[in-house]
């Protein structure tokens, strides 16, 4: 009987101590509102199941991971980490790649677009 | 909803008939960018549209949360819709990185959507990861302080086409299933099994240890 103070203290502050893993961890979500966006636009319901959502979210981050660190072995054997490895691993892949260099395009597209914008800008001002 | 003729498939043959000569090369710089995601998008459509001739019951009672959920998407997407508009403007003035032709196609298709397939459209088009959320991801996974914009694109584009074959893959394993409605995770998981048998999948050299 008078043990039983002593264990129910120890109990509670090891209960206590591993609280935090009692109530469910919510689990930090990265993507999740445009992912749902994006499977419906590829073909799924206009609201995804909460579970479909959360798995493919997993996946992604899991493929991004491993393709990073794909990526930084071929990195390394040159110095440093450049967006041309990624090019090489997805060679295989021809739509994801044109879609790669569809999107570097663009972007230095913009960027002369930027350029001269602020260069007018400049000169408007003198 | 009248697909009496299914002019939209209509249009799909047409093009199909035609794309074979112009096949992605990678000499082809952007045209053949045009043709390959072009190519991959109507292949998407198209599948969409026997999908939704059953579920057509479905798609009134969910026009009330589609239009919330639209007008969500266009309110925080406003900029990359002005950004885009911006970019296909600047499209038509460089001939070379958009075909003409290709651009015309794709407006008499565009034309003869139905809103379902508008929406649709719109969602595929706007979607895009985030990319400070993958920008985080990429400095944990590489370790580096510094990721150049560059990546971040090309690493956001890469996902999102890689999230387009899953689904795309769990609908077919859904059609050989003979089951319809959303998608559920053991559709996802088949697809996923598949995808690593194709080889689209990274594989790992060290089994992954502690999730």
């Amino acid at each position: 009987m008078s043990n039983t103070p002593a264990t129910a203290a120890a109990s509670s502050s090891k209960s206590k101590a591993a609280g935090t893993s009692q109530p469910q961890e919510k689990r930090k979500t990265l993507f999740q509102k445009e992912l749902q966006h994006m499977m419906y636009g590829f073909g799924d319901e206009q609201n995804p199941l909460p579970e479909t959502v959360a798995l493919v979210e997993d996946i992604v981050v899991e493929y991004v991971t491993d393709l990073t660190h794909k990526a930084q072995e071929i990195g390394s054997k040159r110095g440093r980490l450049l967006v041309d490895d990624f090019l090489y691993l997805i060679r295989k892949d021809l739509p994801k790649l044109n879609r790669c260099r569809e999107l570097l395009a663009m972007q230095e597209e913009l960027k002369q677009a930027r350029k001269a914008f602020d260069v007018d800008e400049k000169e408007l001002v003198d | 909803m009248k697909h009496s003729k299914d002019p939209f498939e209509a249009a799909i043959e047409e093009e199909q008939e035609e794309s074979p000569p112009e096949s992605p090369v990678g000499g082809g710089g952007g045209e053949g960018g045009g043709d390959g995601s072009e190519e991959g998008r109507t292949e998407i459509d198209q599948t969409q549209e026997e999908d939704e001739r059953p579920v057509d019951v479905r798609r009134p009672a969910k026009k009330s949360k589609t239009s919330v959920a639209v007008a969500e998407a266009r309110n925080k997407d406003d900029d990359e819709e002005e950004e885009e508009e911006n970019m296909e403007v600047e499209l038509t003035k460089y001939p070379t990185s958009a075909d003409p032709a290709k651009m015309a196609k794709m407006q008499t298709i565009l034309s003869q959507f139905t809103e379902d397939q508008m929406s649709r459209y719109e969602s595929f088009r706007r979607s895009a990861l985030q990319r400070p959320q993958m920008k985080k991801l990429l400095i944990g996974v590489t370790g580096s302080q510094k990721i150049g914009m560059p990546m971040i694109i090309v690493v956001c584009g890469i996902a999102k086409m890689f999230v387009g074959e899953l689904v795309e893959t769990a609908r077919v394993v859904m059609a050989e299933r003979k089951e319809s409605g959303p998608i559920r995770p053991c559709h996802i998981r088949e697809s996923y099994r598949r995808l690593k048998l194709e080889g689209k999948v990274p594989k790992r050299s060290v089994p992954r240890l502690f999730r």
